[in-house]
């Protein structure tokens, strides 16, 4: 599914992210652990496509459209709850009543059913995570990227995301922490190699 | 204070008097306002939006000068459009000067440097997030925009009301390519520049009242339908 070879993302000269080997198969979750600034972020961006600006070999199977990428603090769309879980669905072509009933359910299996006709904006940090974790889970992706996804979302909600995610088959998952995960979470966990960053800034400067 | 109280009076007789020559120029300042902000809005949302969103060689320069455009005076832009479209000019054979179609032109081009550079604002100080969470969930590019134009609704609304109070107000071109023929090319503001110039202060007044009240009932209008609270 992915497989990086001696990746290496530098902004104004410095590296930033650093990742020597990295082959990720479908239907593996995977943990990206490593202390604060050590590339994570990054990582997931450059396999999002949203970070065009990198040297080293990265290769994803299936297209641009089965993968989503959820930020570190998720931005949410304008209107309501529901709306932004939608977005996605609505821009794959289904019809209103269709992506309306998977919205629902996503909502409802995440715990968050009874905010749906709330605005968006107005949603408290752990809410909105979760809002914008259903939002990606609803379009069904083969690549789901989560920046920090059990952040300030409480035990109750944390233990729905984790159930959620380790019965999302079909599908790799890449979840970015600074900490180690909970074992039933992810089958393994990659660690950044801090040094190997280092170096390589070192190296480059 | 005479003359305003009187003007007042005399306003609020020609309303429900519905005065035919103050209904007419009162209907056709709309239209012509209207279907000059409409067109504008077609065409400067999108290029606002590319302009915020696309980086290319003369970028700068484009933006710059949508800039300068805002800053026109009306005259300028009407005594160009009377050299374009008269006997004369390149577009002469049109016949379209001393109609209110031309009016309609002058007014687009007052209002598109307005509707592309507030936009383009509006868009461009828009948080990075959106055009990511956006792409990464899958949406086509016409999708995006749409998106952006939604999340600067705000600023957006305030470029097309600008563009309309700019539009509906303007004097200069009404007057240039118009040339104020009763019934046919006069607007508020021209029959309240002509009503003052003759001498009649309390109806140029009066003109200048109902002007001004169609100008703030257009505003709170968009500002209504636009509100940013509005659902879905």
């Amino acid at each position: 599914m992915i497989e990086i070879l001696n990746l290496q993302v530098t902004k104004n000269g410095k590296s930033i992210c650093c990742v020597p080997e990295l082959v990720i198969n479908a239907g593996e979750r995977v943990g990206i652990v490593g202390p604060n600034g050590c590339g994570k972020t990054t990582l997931l961006r450059v396999l999002a496509g949203l970070e065009k600006n990198y040297r080293g070999h990265c290769a994803i199977t299936g297209p641009s459209s089965d993968r989503v990428y959820m930020h570190q603090a998720p931005y949410m769309f304008r209107g309501t709850v529901l709306f932004n879980v939608m977005y996605g669905l609505r821009v794959r072509g289904l019809d209103q009543r269709e992506s309306e009933l998977k919205a629902r359910a996503w909502l409802d299996k995440l715990g968050i059913g009874h905010l749906a006709t709330n605005r968006a904006k107005h949603l408290s940090g752990g809410e909105a995570r979760r809002t914008a974790l259903a939002r990606s889970l609803a379009i069904a992706p083969k690549l789901l990227l989560l920046d920090e996804p059990l952040a300030d979302v409480d035990d109750a909600g944390a233990g729905r995301i984790v159930h959620e995610l380790t019965h999302f088959n079909d599908c790799a998952i890449l979840i970015a922490s600074p900490n180690s995960l909970p074992g039933e979470l992810v089958t393994r966990e990659y660690r950044f190699d801090i040094e190997a960053t280092n170096q390589s800034m070192s190296g480059s400067a | 204070m005479d003359l305003i109280w009187e003007s007042f009076r005399e306003a609020l007789a020609l309303i429900r008097r519905f005065d035919p020559s103050v209904t007419n120029a009162a209907a056709r300042s709309l239209w012509i306002s209207t279907t000059a902000v409409g067109l504008a809005a077609l065409a400067g949302l999108p290029v606002g939006t590319g302009l915020a969103r696309h980086s290319f060689p003369g970028y700068r320069l484009v933006v710059l000068a949508f800039r300068a455009g805002m800053s026109f005076p009306t005259v300028f832009i009407g005594i160009v459009c009377y050299a374009v479209f008269s006997r004369r000019g390149p577009f002469g054979a049109m016949d379209l000067l001393y109609t209110p179609w031309l009016i309609v032109v002058g007014e687009f081009l007052l209002a598109l440097p307005i509707v592309v550079s507030l936009t383009h604002g509006a868009v461009k100080s828009l948080d990075p997030r959106i055009g990511e969470t956006s792409l990464t969930l899958g949406a086509g590019p016409f999708r995006r925009w749409a998106t952006y134009l939604s999340e600067a609704r705000v600023g957006v609304t305030l470029a097309i009301v600008m563009a309309f109070a700019r539009c509906v107000t303007e004097l200069g071109i009404a007057m240039m390519v118009g040339g104020n023929i009763k019934y046919r090319t006069r607007t508020l503001a021209t029959a309240t520049a002509l009503e003052t110039a003759k001498g009649e202060f309390s109806r140029g007044m009066a003109m200048g009242v109902i002007l001004l009240a169609i100008a703030l009932c257009v505003t709170v209008c968009i500002m209504l339908l636009s509100r940013d609270d509005a659902r879905v």
